[in-house]
């Protein structure tokens, strides 16, 4: 399944990451190469304070490193600008957030069709075939209807899935999906990931620290101190 | 089109908010739309009352009268009457005047009266015959708080003039006050006391007169007045429009042939009414302006609270690809939104109550405020006044929300996601 990053892997290389905490300088990330090839499930595990978020905060674009580069595609992320990252962001990514992070006035139909609003390119009709087979697929057909708040926390993280593969991304970064999770529903929302990795190739790159979730993953990178472990 | 219902959506979930900025927005729009309608009301009414009636007429008077910021209520002195001769000098280089229609001598009376409150409150009078004139007076009024109008019968009144001479007046003598009751009826009901009208007899419909306007004619033939001398004479013009040119005219005459008499009219008071519509523009205008300034404040604040309560969203929208421009644009419509619900409140609020007000007019009892509006007038929809209203809410509405919604646009995503 996993293909060479130059088409459409992540090679990162010498990546590093200084936070000035004032006269203090914290490294969150040690100088880090390292290699995701396209269609990966990977874990990137560690203790609490290792670098795992910042390190899926430099992919996905959401902070910028001290030193280092980060290619998706054979792209230097670090060099796009403004819009390039935003379109960087919408079509190449999908984000699973711990806390789920809906919105809470939109239902699920409308949760999942969150992202297609910046892709004028997709036609209302394939807006629709796209959130419809995509709820099938999360198991929440039922419940278009439901804001968030109606729901349990296993179905706020498939709806968070489902928006996050609704673009048909490249690359899905999930910060500690299953963190907020019931052990069982976690299973659960791994296998969704599991499965959707089986079929459609999307990469995925998850946190955590549970040895359980570790299990799943089809490689795991371990982190300790800003600096990896083994890969 | 989604993403304005994704604003309208928000806007929803702040819902005690969105409730502030729209009443007041509301009450700030209502508010400048009908005081700006009634302000353009009042100051036409002030001009068709000023060129109609009120520039209409003049009063040649002793030069010893004061006259500035009188509002018409001279007062005399025995030393300030007109004699036989220069009334009748006066009237009769009227007469030759082609713009002036007609004139008059007046006779003026003082007196007190007790008002509501017990207390004695001196009034001046004037006697005239409206039956003599082809025209309605709305600047002129009589007992009954109502413009007098043409064919209205004379009314007399006992003389404090008299009651100088004689020191002493009768109860029940002729020096009778006559009032017209309700019925428009003259009768002797109400007695004179202490040289003037015990006006605790009088009906409390009746109570609030502030001057009485008598000829000489009515006076003498009403009253039984045998003097020959007048308070004033009071002319009238065919056409208001023609004052400038005829009052230099009887000014040069007067100063020729009577220096001693002046000729007055209510331009000298037109800059004061005017002041006194301005005062209540800019009055009006403050208040229109503090509740203008007070949405701002409130928009400004209330969606930097919805920011901060929505760094959680803008960082996932951010970290979803939208743009900077995106959620300061998603901020500034749902400001925009709401100010202009509110103000679309305020105007149809505001239509209503200039309709009503158009329906039932605008009734004023207080006396000062005759010479601004008369005794009332029909507000109007004034086209004009609606757009200039409109474009400074659309002006609010769209510049209020832009500052913070920018602020919100500048957060950077990481700062937003780790508020979570």
């Amino acid at each position: 399944m996993a293909k060479a990053h130059g088409e459409n892997g992540i090679l990162i290389s010498g990546l590093r990451k200084d936070y000035r905490l004032g006269s203090t300088v914290v490294s969150a990330l040690k100088g880090i190469d390292l290699e995701i090839a396209r269609g990966s499930f990977v874990c990137v595990a560690g203790p609490s304070g290792s670098g795992k978020t910042t390190l899926l905060n430099m992919i996905g674009l959401v902070d910028k490193p001290t030193a280092g580069t980060v290619n998706v595609a054979g792209r230097d992320i670090q060099a796009m600008g403004e819009r390039d990252s935003n379109r960087y962001r919408s079509t190449t990514l999908g984000f699973i957030f711990q806390t789920f992070n809906l919105l809470p006035v939109l239902n699920v139909y409308e949760n999942i069709r969150l992202p297609l609003l910046l892709h004028k390119e997709v036609s209302k009709a394939e807006r629709h075939e796209r959130v419809m087979d995509l709820a099938r697929a999360v198991g929440l057909e039922g419940h278009l209807e439901h804001k968030p708040f109606e729901l349990s926390g296993g179905q706020r993280q498939r709806v968070a899935i489902a928006r996050a593969l609704v673009t048909q991304p490249l690359i899905v970064l999930a910060d500690e999906p299953t963190a907020n999770l019931d052990s069982l529903t976690g299973d659960e929302v791994l296998g969704l990931m599991e499965s959707i990795n089986a079929q459609r190739g999307t990469t995925f790159i998850f946190s955590s620290h549970d040895p359980s979730v570790m299990r799943r993953a089809g490689r795991v990178v371990r982190l300790h101190d800003g600096r990896l472990e083994a890969a | 089109m989604e993403r304005l219902r994704l604003c309208l959506k928000n806007l929803g979930r702040h819902g005690w908010r969105t409730r502030v900025i729209l009443l007041i927005t509301a009450l700030g729009a209502f508010l400048a739309f009908v005081s700006e309608n009634l302000i353009e009301d009042v100051s036409r009414k002030q001009s068709d009352m000023f060129g109609r009636a009120s520039l209409g007429h003049f009063r040649i008077v002793s030069k010893s009268i004061e006259t500035a910021n009188t509002f018409g209520y001279y007062h005399w002195e025995s030393e300030d009457l007109l004699s036989a001769s220069e009334v009748r000098s006066v009237k009769s280089f009227l007469a030759g005047l082609p713009e002036v229609s007609g004139s008059m001598e007046r006779i003026v009376v003082s007196g007190i009266y007790y008002g509501d409150d017990d207390q004695e409150h001196g009034y001046t009078a004037v006697a005239m015959d409206m039956s003599a004139y082809d025209r309605d007076f709305t600047d002129l009024y009589y007992a009954r708080g109502s413009p007098l109008t043409k064919g209205d019968g004379s009314a007399c009144a006992a003389s404090w003039y008299e009651y100088e001479r004689s020191k002493s007046l009768a109860i029940g003598s002729r020096y009778v006050f006559l009032m017209p009751n309700e019925q428009g009826e003259y009768v002797d009901r109400y007695e004179t006391v202490k040289g003037g009208i015990d006006f605790k007899t009088m009906p409390k419909s009746v109570i609030g007169l502030s001057g009485l306007y008598f000829d000489l004619d009515g006076f003498r033939s009403t009253a039984g007045y045998k003097d020959d001398v007048a308070s004033e004479v009071v002319g009238f013009l065919a056409d208001a429009r023609t004052a400038d040119k005829v009052l230099p005219k009887i000014a040069a005459f007067l100063a020729t042939e009577h220096p001693r008499l002046k000729v007055s009219s209510w331009r000298e008071y037109a800059p004061i009414m005017s002041e006194i519509v301005v005062g209540f523009d800019v009055m009006m205008k403050a208040v229109e302006a503090i509740l203008i300034a007070v949405c701002v404040l409130l928009v400004v604040k209330l969606t930097t609270f919805s920011i901060i309560e929505r760094y959680s969203e803008i960082g996932t929208m951010r970290a979803l690809g939208f743009s900077r421009t995106d959620i300061t644009l998603q901020f500034a419509v749902e400001g925009f939104l709401v100010i202009a619900a509110g103000a679309a409140l305020g105007f149809v609020l505001g239509g209503i109550v200039i309709a009503v007000l158009h329906a039932s007019g605008v009734s004023n009892n207080l006396t000062f405020f005759e010479y601004v509006i008369g005794s009332g007038f029909r507000p109007s929809f004034h086209s004009g006044k609606a757009a200039i209203v409109a474009a400074v809410f659309a002006a609010v509405a769209v510049l209020a929300p832009v500052f913070p919604a920018l602020r919100g646009g500048a957060l950077s995503i990481l700062e937003t996601l780790e508020k979570r």
